[in-house]
């Protein structure tokens, strides 16, 4: 992680963080990056790849709808929300 | 210089399930918003995905329509995007090992049949539905469609015009609508297309510049896109009148003309990794098995088996336009054994009750193997046509076995001659004038005379046997 990724990073989530903030990400990531280190520098050649912690496989659901949640409820913890829609800042594609 | 065009096509297509592709909400468009939601598909943290298995079939039906490589052991993955739509900032989707692969689709050009090859099919969730609202210079956001059930056929860039784009998507089309995986209504979204367009010297096996293009909701606006599109990437390259660059373009139909949009990420920025959170999905010989036994026939197969059972070509076309004409079909010539009639009477009677009620072809729900019956109890001259065509709106709306409702209401012919001439003399014998006209040579005369002796018998009359009779009692007279 440097400085130049941040400031990509921060383009394609649509973040702006301060310079402060900026610091304090990458000083972040920087101890994340010392323990990637400890992690790599083992020999993991035979070991095999893992994807998900418990060995299951074929979780399904049958094609079922039910009643629906309570759209309010979802909405309470919602910034703000207009007319039954979560309502944020205008996005022009 | 000639050029030639090189298309490749992404087709997003919803599939037809009850519920949503990882959570129990509803798929069901054009309700109010956000009525189908909870904390799943709302993105919340904590919640995990259950895959629908359903939209398993679906997709797996859907590659072997296509001729494709099913792969036995599928995977779900995260594409990571940040948009309001997208609740999670991620979409949940196949990238390292896809439902099916390696496909192709047959259409027809006019230079003969022509391959196209599907490079793979993938089974992902809908994004959410945004609302620009100019009042509030807000976006306003609509979670009923998030995580409903797609599947996306990448093809090969194999196609070379848009008549060979719109034959290979009304090829896709009829297939998909065939095995009932989706009703692939593009004015209604369930079928959507990326456009992906590039042109080369004639002859030359170098690819030119890509553009892609979204927002296609007809096939005559990608005929128009197609068409557009392959004028301007000449005209930059013979005159210079732009540079161009792989980017992603959206199409206007009312302008008639495609915009660049966002810069296209490429696929790092998406950062795909497996989702953990969804369990791989591992397919048995007898899960394939049981798939590969409900595929139907090509629609062109059972095109030809229906005019070998005696109907014409325009009605085994209008059946094999929707699986449920023609299972409602099947079952009702297997009842009545009255190939055409069966046909007729879905083809008229049941298509003109289904538009009078703002439904579809696909909204047909009434039980083929009564259908037989009711036709064949017409066949039979038990039931009048005219009865019979009360019945089935009856049916319709309930139920209701076709015999018995007709002896219940009084709607089985009369077979006691007798009887019916007993009739006949009483209405000509009240209406004298009618009758007297009708022996001076006015043929006119008879109708309101016909008609007392059909509303007398309640129907239950063959409406020839019927005028026979009416004619010999006049001229008896
Ligand atoms: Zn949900």
């Amino acid at each position: 992680m440097n400085k130049e990724i941040l400031v990509r990073l921060e383009k394609l989530n649509q973040l702006r963080l301060t310079e402060e903030q900026e610091a304090e990400t990458l000083a972040f990531f920087a101890e994340r990056e010392a323990d990637m280190a400890i992690v790599d520098a083992v020999d993991t050649q035979e070991v095999e790849r893992m994807v998900h912690v418990m060995p299951l496989e074929n979780v399904l659901r049958e094609d079922r709808a039910i009643e629906p949640f309570e759209r309010e409820a979802l909405q309470a913890g919602a910034p703000a929300a207009e007319d039954g829609y979560w309502q944020v800042p205008r996005t022009v594609d | 210089m000639r050029y030639e065009t090189v298309i490749g096509l992404e087709v997003h297509v919803e599939l037809a399930t009850d519920s949503k592709i990882f959570c129990s909400c509803a798929n069901r468009s054009g309700d109010e918003q956000n009525s189908h939601v909870c904390p799943a598909c709302c993105g919340m943290p904590g919640m995990l995905p259950v895959t629908n298995k359903r939209a398993v079939d679906l997709g797996m039906t859907a590659g072997m329509m296509l001729n494709c490589h099913i792969n036995r052991t599928t995977t779900f993955d995260k594409k990571s995007y940040y948009y309001p739509d997208l609740p999670g900032s991620y979409q949940t989707t196949q990238w390292f090992s896809p439902v099916a692969v390696n496909g192709t689709v047959r259409i027809e050009t006019e230079n003969g049949p022509k391959d196209i090859r599907v490079k793979q099919i993938h089974m992902e969730e809908d994004a959410g539905k945004l609302v620009h609202d100019t009042l509030s210079n807000t976006t306003l956001v609509d979670f009923n469609r998030t995580s409903v059930p797609l599947i996306e056929i990448v093809s090969q860039p194999d196609l070379s015009s848009a008549d060979e784009v719109v034959a290979y998507l009304e090829r896709l089309r009829s297939l998909l609508r065939f095995a009932k995986v989706s009703e692939c209504r593009m004015e209604l979204g369930t079928m959507r297309c990326d456009v992906n367009l590039s042109i080369r010297p004639e002859g030359s096996d170098k690819l030119g510049v890509r553009t892609e293009m979204k927002n296609m909701n007809s096939i005559s606006a990608i005929r128009r896109a197609i068409a557009y599109e392959v004028d301007r990437h000449i005209d930059a390259i013979e005159n210079g009148t732009e540079e161009l660059v792989q980017e992603t373009r959206r199409w206007d139909d009312e302008k008639g003309m495609s915009f660049a949009m966002r810069n296209k990420e490429t696929a790092g920025d998406y950062r795909y990794f497996p989702d953990p959170n969804v369990m791989p999905i591992v397919i048995d010989d007898e899960w394939y098995g049981r798939i590969q036994g409900t595929l139907p026939p090509f629609p062109e197969v059972k095109k030809q088996q229906l005019i070998d059972q005696g109907l014409t070509e325009y009605d085994a076309d209008l059946l094999t336009q929707s699986r449920v004409l023609c299972d409602c079909y099947d079952a009702a010539f297997a009842a009545s054994g009255l190939a055409k009639e069966c046909a007729n009477w879905i083809a008229t009677n049941c298509l003109s009750i289904l538009k009078k009620n703002g439904q579809t072809m696909d909204d047909l729900e009434i039980d083929g193997d009564r259908l037989g019956q009711l036709v064949k109890l017409v066949g039979d001259g038990v039931v009048s046509n005219a009865n019979a065509k009360k019945i089935l709106e009856v049916m319709f709306e309930e139920d209701v076995d076709p015999k018995a409702y007709a002896e219940a209401n009084d709607m089985i012919v009369s077979n006691d001659t007798d009887a019916v001439m007993d009739v006949i003399r009483g209405i000509v014998a009240a209406n004298e004038k009618d009758a007297n006209d009708f022996r001076g040579g006015n043929e006119k005369a008879i109708n309101p005379l016909f008609g007392k002796c059909m509303k007398e018998l309640k129907g239950n009359c063959a409406p020839q046997q019927l005028r026979e009779m009416l004619i010999a009692c006049i001229m008896e007279g």
